[in-house]
């Protein structure tokens, strides 16, 4: 046993203060570190199931000009501290070059996209005939003489749903692939289909000078609207790009792969493809917008 | 009830040698020969598969009736036979030909084994070749986005279309929708 005898009494009281402090400071990391542990086996446990309450979006936007004179995109996310209640809802429209009031139909897109919200997750066929309604209305203002893409996302905790009409993007990058979720809905498809059911190869359909017009878009009579039927899972570290085709005219898939790695967060991500558009100088840059959303795990 | 859509494709091949063979009765026997494959040699032509199963697949015991395939034939043929009965399917899978499922939102391989089958289900059996093009993310919306099984298909094979133009050699796929 040390022997205080000699030491001031002032000493072995600071000596007494010190120990008590180091008792209690080992106590306290024991109980963070067993916490910590316990944390993460139950986060673990949580990661395994369908339904993964710890993941969380990260949303970032651009919204740019290009080359034109108008900006006829309008994006729309939707408030997100209702995140855990309603989910996140990301959308662009982009409305259509060569009809007028194209920016008029996409910003009337969105600004009923908003009063859509909150919208339930579950209703898909609710939501696709309420888009479908929007379409018709459209219809009846303009005849066919204004119209607009639509593309959404509807992500809550770990599952998407999407919806789209015309032929924008939404871009899934997982594990360094890029999948393009939704088809567009233009002319060329329609003649792929033609030709391989006669069992020819679809190089002519490529060729067509209406390869890329658009059959289906928000204005047109008795629209269709692709939508998921059942909700996506989603994974940490995916990113969902939901976006006009000003990016992709710009970017390839390929290259938005390469560029948009899960370390970056969704601002950075958001930076780096407004840069890389900017950086290729298009000489007829349309509008280019997209929301960028970054799954990302939440410890709290 | 089973909804199924069955897809065959020479491609730029001089002729089709995949097989896909599909029976009712008295169960569901989905199969798919990958005879288009170079690496095999295999010696066994679609037809002598084809005629192979129609001996075999009414056997009552779907293991029984893999063993009899295994046996005779060769160890190179490349094919996969999915037989559904009530509410349970059974895959035996020989080489580069997968069965893919959707479940929860996901997809997932389906491996050889016995498993569950609950209405709204939808299966893809497919080709190395023909998920060669393919991302499971494309193949998994597509197939929540689609009401019938014709309706995938076509989906999936307008993302091939769009790598290869369907020059690609054979393709062959069958999806499946239980209701």
């Amino acid at each position: 046993m040390p022997d205080f005898t000699l030491l001031p009494d002032q000493t072995v009281l600071l000596i007494q203060i010190a120990a008590a402090l180091f008792v209690t400071a080992f106590l306290s990391f024991i109980y963070v570190a067993l916490t910590t542990i316990m944390s993460i086996l139950k986060l673990q446990k949580v990661a395994g199931k369908d339904t993964d309450n710890l993941l969380v979006c990260d949303v970032a936007y651009f919204h740019c000009r290009g080359k034109r004179d108008n900006q006829e995109d309008a994006v729309y996310i939707s408030p997100l501290e209702d995140y855990y209640s309603n989910g996140v809802v990301a959308a662009c429209s982009d409305g259509m070059g060569g009809l007028l009031y194209g920016e008029v139909v996409s910003k009337y897109v969105v600004e009923k996209l908003h009063e859509m919200y909150p919208m339930s997750f579950d209703d898909q066929e609710g939501i696709a005939s309420t888009i479908k309604g929007l379409s018709a209305e459209v219809y009846e203002q303009y005849h066919l003489g204004a119209g607009a893409t639509l593309v959404m996302t509807h992500i809550k905790k770990n599952m998407m749903n999407f919806y789209s009409v015309g032929d924008s993007n939404i871009i899934l990058i997982r594990k360094g692939r890029a999948t393009l979720l939704n088809h567009k809905q233009n002319y060329v498809s329609l003649l792929i289909r033609k030709l391989a059911e006669g069992g020819m190869d679809t190089s002519e359909a490529y060729r067509n000078s209406r390869a890329k017009a658009l059959i289906d878009f928000v204005g047109n009579i008795e629209t269709n609207v692709i939508h998921t039927s059942k909700p996506m899972q989603l994974y940490e570290d995916d990113i969902i790009v939901v976006s006009t085709d000003g990016l992709t005219d710009a970017i390839s898939l390929n290259k938005m792969k390469n560029m948009l790695l899960p370390e970056y967060n969704a601002q950075h991500l958001a930076r780096l493809m407004k840069s890389g558009v900017k950086n290729k100088r298009l000489p007829k840059q349309d509008n280019f917008s997209a929301v960028i959303i970054k799954m990302d795990r939440s410890l709290i | 009830m089973i909804e199924y859509f069955t897809f065959k494709h020479r491609g730029e091949s001089e002729s089709f040698r995949d097989e896909v063979y599909l029976t009712l009765v008295p169960h569901v026997t989905v199969a798919v020969f990958y005879g288009s494959v170079m690496r095999t040699q295999t010696k066994v032509s679609p037809e002598m598969f084809s005629g192979l199963l129609a001996e075999v697949s009414s056997d009552a015991d779907f293991n029984r009736m893999c063993s009899v395939l295994d046996d005779k034939l060769p160890g190179n043929a490349e094919y996969l036979v999915l037989r559904i009965e009530g509410n349970s399917i059974a895959c035996f899978r020989h080489g580069g030909v997968m069965a893919k499922i959707v479940i929860n939102g996901d997809l997932k391989m389906l491996p050889n084994g016995i498993f569950g089958l609950n209405d709204g289900d939808k299966i893809l059996v497919a080709t190395e070749n023909f998920y060669s093009s393919l991302t499971d993310e494309g193949i998994l919306a597509d197939a929540l986005v689609s009401d019938t099984c014709a309706e995938w298909m076509n989906l999936m094979v307008r993302r091939i279309s769009d790598t290869n133009q369907l020059k690609c050699g054979n393709l062959s796929a069958v999806t499946l929708l239980v209701r």
